[in-house]
């Protein structure tokens, strides 16, 4: 118990300059090489910075699972440096101002929530006056205030996801890491999922988020790191990876025709309902606007071109489409 | 041990709310009150059958119990991935395995208590005697099974439930059998890495004489540690090889 204590106290009180999260070419292979090695992740490099919501993006068998196992200490890595807050995710101790949510989160069905909470209080070392403190506000936080005497066997998929959440808000961690976590939810839940993620980022945590809801990600993310087939396909600010560079959209309405002057200056026309997004070259944008203003237009917003999320995914996808034979296979476990 | 505590006690509570193993106890009270409907073997032994049978009821439940429990709580807490919540928290695999047999274990050890206080209430019914020597069996199978439990739990932390079943209930049985098998004269001549469950069969000092003692309890308690220590030993350095 002493020794514990002293390691998660040297532990965590080390390197507070250190990003929260860093990651540095891990490599994940199964089996041995006689029988066939799958290497779920070849090379990943990621680094968290202190306060961001980091997205993890990938399609299935990229390898974000096993890279997201590997830092959690349930996978041991190949070889590769992985950290938490400056504390190699292996020691003990590197974990302890970690909370997590895996993908669909799953409870001994015959225990309560509040027992639940409990039990990740107590392994997250918090007091009992924390813990009932803790215990109430975070419930009532994810919506199952009143329900802390049901028994899991009672609950729906959502309500665990949200349970799962609170337990891993426990002991207010400082470092959140995110699986899929708006799975299961409607669309209320998803929204206030998404609001409590911005508001824990407010509260200086950061949050490593995997999900394949693209629209939550582009909403709340800072950064993000795309993987694929166990690589680091495509990492950067959230802006820098959508922004088209050298392209504006011309957002207008209530035109009847376009005027043939600026139709070779739009490179790309969205439409929805009345109203029309043109895509044009930054040196163009004066001319298109003025054409359009001329022509009866209604001019509503004229801002940086910018990539939908989903876009941008599935053409880093379509130019990459054949994922190697054993790639990830292990994905489907989790 | 705050950490290990609070993952026993989860483990307790969850198990002690199923109603498979509260079945097991009823169904076994069930067959403890037809024994005294045995042949009668006479004034005076009728006593000591109804202890004998009792006791190895209450083995044979405590077995079903024990496996039931034991084959399957880690392979369903990684299939389920109860146990990634666990892990990630900062839990070592070697806290997570000794838990996890822990609360087994008193989960067993309440059910066992349960079906012997039925038993020996069946016996003041049909022979008007408080058989609290039964508590001492129970003692006795509750460690022993400890010792299944525990190779239960570190099997299980590699294979599979039906594999685990096999291999504890193959380790149950040369436990009791080796002697028979290797045709050794002696116990004390018993190669010393062959567990020797014999140690924990006391039928014949509860079932016809008065106990076993002290001294041969203490050494009971010393094999069940010793047993226990080597097999957890051995399930936490196979789960912590674990890729999860």
């Amino acid at each position: 118990m002493t020794t514990d204590t002293t390691q998660i106290e040297s532990a965590t009180a080390s390197a507070p300059d250190a990003p929260a999260i860093l990651i540095e070419s891990a490599r994940k292979d199964y089996g041995k090489a006689a029988g066939g090695r799958r290497e779920a992740v070849a090379d990943v490099s990621l680094r968290v910075s202190r306060g961001a919501i980091h997205a993890l993006l990938g399609p299935n068998g990229a390898g974000k699972t096993t890279t997201l196992k590997m830092l959690l200490g349930l996978v041991r890595p190949t070889s590769g440096r992985l950290e938490i807050l400056g504390v190699p995710a292996d020691r003990p101790g590197a974990r302890a101002r970690l909370g997590f949510l895996p993908e669909a989160p799953y409870f001994p069905s015959q225990l309560t929530a509040g027992e639940v909470m409990e039990l990740y209080g107590q392994l997250c070392g918090i007091s009992r006056a924390q813990l009932v403190e803790q215990s109430g506000e975070l419930l009532d936080r994810v919506g199952l205030d009143g329900r802390q005497k049901t028994l899991l066997s009672k609950f729906s998929r959502g309500m665990l996801q949200r349970l799962g959440l609170a337990a891993a808000l426990l002991g207010r961690p400082e470092v959140l890491v995110l699986d899929e976590p708006a799975s299961g939810l409607d669309p209320v839940g998803q929204r206030d999922v998404r609001n409590l993620m911005v508001e824990l980022k407010n509260g200086g945590s950061t949050i490593l988020l995997s999900s394949h809801q693209l629209s939550e990600v582009e909403a709340i993310s800072d950064d993000v790191t795309i993987l694929n087939r166990g690589l680091v396909a495509a990492r950067g600010h959230i802006d820098a990876l959508l922004n088209v560079a050298g392209q504006t959209s011309v957002t207008a309405r209530g035109g009847a025709l376009l005027p043939s002057a600026i139709s070779d200056e739009i490179t790309d026309v969205a439409v929805d309902g009345s109203t029309q997004v043109f895509s044009v070259q930054d040196a163009s944008v004066r001319r298109v606007v003025d054409a359009l203003d001329d022509a009866g237009w209604r001019i509503v917003s004229i801002a940086p071109k910018r990539d939908s999320l989903e876009d941008y995914f599935a053409r880093m996808l379509e130019n990459d489409p054949d994922p190697e034979p054993n790639a990830g296979e292990v994905e489907d476990t989790w | 041990m705050v950490k290990v505590f609070a993952i026993a006690k989860s483990v307790v509570t969850d198990a002690i709310r199923r109603k498979v193993l509260w079945i097991v106890v009823a169904f076994s009270a069930v067959l403890a009150m037809t024994i005294p409907a045995l042949p009668s073997y006479g004034v005076g032994v009728a006593d000591a059958v109804f202890r004998e049978v009792a006791i190895a009821l209450m083995y044979a439940a405590a077995l079903v119990m024990a496996l039931s429990l034991a084959v399957t709580r880690i392979p369903n807490e990684i299939e389920r991935r109860t146990v990634f919540n666990v892990i990630a928290r900062d839990v070592r695999r070697w806290q997570y395995v000794f838990a996890t047999w822990l609360g087994m274990f008193v989960v067993l050890g309440v059910m066992l208590l349960a079906f012997t206080a039925v038993t020996v209430g069946i016996g003041v019914i049909n022979y008007q005697v408080a058989m609290w020597r039964l508590f001492e069996a129970s003692l006795a199978v509750w460690l022993e099974v400890g010792v299944v439990m525990a190779f239960a739990v570190m099997l299980s932390s590699s294979f599979g439930p039906i594999t685990a079943a096999v291999g504890a209930l193959a380790f149950a049985f040369i436990g009791h059998a080796f002697v028979t098998l290797l045709n050794l004269p002696e116990l004390a001549r018993a190669p010393w890495y062959i567990p020797n469950l014999e140690v924990f069969n006391v039928i014949n000092p509860v079932a016809h004489g008065n106990g076993y003692g002290l001294v041969y309890g203490l050494g009971m308690v010393l094999a069940f540690l010793a047993w226990v220590s080597l097999l957890l030993l051995a399930g936490s350095v196979i789960f912590s090889k674990r890729d999860l």
